[in-house]
């Protein structure tokens, strides 16, 4: 299910409640904490909604309340789903076309009286040359290359990375 | 070997002798890596017969940049979460 290696991004939180409240409290209160605005919401400044539906194949989607009435758009596809501990989305940003997608996969481990949660986004090297995340960057051989000769640069980038975070 | 790209241009031969590759084998792995575009190959400065490789930037920092933007992201919005879980959910000592 891992795209290539190497091109993705992880991020861990930890949290004073138990794996079973951090997942319910992530799937099914997703609007309730989801932050908003622009960079993170469809909507923007408009009203709308996130909706998790909390299965197997399920919808992640925002519906925005324009003044010509509300229009949805999704933006996961459930594709792992095992309450408590791990979930995983297809993922489409705001301006992805419906066939361009990455992957976020999300886990609960429990970690002394509260539950580490780590979301972990990959697949950009899946993403066309020309898509706005690729930062203008070419060449499709770059795509198949970094998973097979060079998962070691890309590790010590991220590694790179997360020590300036 | 990216890590001593990174450090500069490298011939080929250094590259093959600190990697305990043999010539042939360096110089295939180059040419691939060329073609991708992700090292590039240039005459030496000393000595034009020579030719050394370097590392090409740009796919390198694309991905970075990349990595970077989903990591504040998500760093934003786990704080968010993080939050609104503990506030209503807490049943143990916030911290």
């Amino acid at each position: 299910m891992s795209a290539t290696s190497g091109d993705s991004a992880a991020v861990s939180v930890q949290v004073a409640v138990s794996p079973e409240d951090a997942f319910d409290v992530f799937t099914r209160e997703i609007d309730l904490w989801w932050r908003h605005g622009r960079k993170f919401r469809i909507a923007g400044k408009r009203p709308g909604q996130l909706t998790f539906e909390c299965a197997l194949g399920g919808r992640l989607f925002e519906t925005v309340d324009f003044p010509s009435g509300p229009k949805t758009f999704v933006t996961g596809t459930v594709i792992a789903w095992d309450p408590p501990k791990h979930l995983a989305l297809e993922w489409r940003g705001v301006n992805f076309k419906d066939h361009e997608k990455t992957l976020v996969e999300v886990s609960f481990t429990p970690l002394g009286e509260g539950t580490m949660v780590r979301v972990e986004h990959s697949g950009w090297s899946t993403l066309p040359d020309a898509h706005p995340a690729r930062h203008g960057l070419t060449g499709a051989e770059f795509s198949r290359m970094i998973g097979m000769w060079w998962s070691d640069l890309a590790r010590s980038l991220r590694e790179h990375v997360a020590t300036r975070a | 070997m990216v890590d001593l790209l990174r450090e500069g241009p490298r011939r080929p031969g250094d590259l093959a002798e600190a990697l305990d590759a043999s010539a042939p084998a360096m110089s295939r792995h180059l040419r691939v890596l060329k073609k991708s575009g992700l090292v590039r190959e240039e005459l030496g400065q000393e000595d034009a017969r020579v030719r050394m490789y370097s590392l090409q930037r740009e796919p390198f920092d694309a991905l970075e940049a990349w990595v970077e933007d989903v990591q504040s992201f998500w760093t934003m919005e786990l704080a968010a979460f993080k939050a609104h879980a503990e506030k209503t959910r807490g049943r143990k000592k916030k911290k």
